[in-house]
């Protein structure tokens, strides 16, 4: 399924990063999560659609209660760019390594 | 791997203490280099060396300030493959002869950079520890960092594939 918003927008904003932490444990009624916070009802309930949106949490109906459901696989996206990151850094001491065997080489002949 | 760690510590550096904690905001290196102390402390802080092992693959360096003392500032220029000019600037925070080296990157992203090598015989290892100065922005990098090397690969893929196909029409 295609996503509308990228992962990288949900958990850019800290708030957005405490509802993935909440929910990730065990799901969690919407009223109960608008209550830990600190801003008003509709903030939170912004907050809980963008995560909604692109697909990092669900929104379960119990009853009269809506839970939130946390739905994590997308953040492995996350790991890849970090992954691949240190990889562009791992080659920058690939580079020094070479350059050291080689400077080796021309003062030491070994 | 590191996504779960900061999954598990986000609440503690959200809700409760948003500065004490840097997992979420670092990435740390570490390589043991079959060389002596001297020889990579040597190709670290002398521009003439600098410059050829700087620098993404395919890209070369100009070296233009170098001035290793506490705010000192490191000037320096990458040229991309395509003729692009990257300008890098930097100062250096922190200097101890053969064992320490601080810079912060004053350009975008503000990174700083410790790196520090240890004499283990006629090897060196070398740490290599950047902090960033959010999670925010580590993840934007990260991100833009992981789109490039992504394109990069499948234009690679698709230099591959159509090399194959040349030769199967020359065959054919």
């Amino acid at each position: 399924m295609k996503t509308r918003r990228d992962v990288y927008q949900a958990i850019a904003d800290p708030t957005r990063r405490a509802i993935i932490n909440m929910v990730a444990g065990q799901p969690h009624n919407v009223n109960a999560i608008a209550e830990k916070f600190d801003m008003t009802r509709q903030a939170v309930s912004l907050h809980v659609k963008i995560l909604t949106d692109c697909g990092l949490i669900i929104i379960k109906q119990r009853g009269r209660d809506r839970f939130c459901e946390a739905h994590l696989q997308q953040l492995s996206e996350v790991s890849t760019w970090v992954e691949q990151y240190k990889k562009h850094w791992e080659r920058k001491l690939d580079a020094l390594e070479t350059y050291v065997e080689k400077l080796k080489k021309e003062r030491y002949g070994k | 791997m590191l996504w779960k760690l900061m999954l598990k510590n986000l609440k503690k550096s959200d809700m409760e203490n948003k500065k004490s904690s840097t997992h979420d905001r670092e990435l740390r290196l570490s390589r043991m280099l079959n060389a002596p102390v001297e020889l990579i402390w040597e190709v670290w802080t002398k521009p003439e060396h600098i410059a050829n092992w700087w620098g993404p693959n395919g890209f070369t360096n100009t070296i233009h300030t170098m001035d290793m003392v506490p705010g000192g500032e490191w000037h320096l220029v990458m040229h991309g493959p395509d003729g692009t000019d990257y300008d890098n600037r930097s100062v250096f925070k922190e200097i101890i002869p053969f064992k320490k080296i601080v810079y912060e990157h004053a350009s975008y992203p503000k990174i700083l950079a410790t790196i520090e090598i240890e004499e283990h015989g006629e090897q060196t290892l070398i740490n290599w520890h950047m902090l960033f100065d959010s999670a925010e922005e580590f993840i934007a990098v990260a991100k833009k960092h992981g789109a490039e090397e992504g394109q990069k690969q499948n234009v690679e893929k698709l230099a591959v594939y159509l090399k194959q196909f040349a030769n199967k029409t020359k065959l054919g």
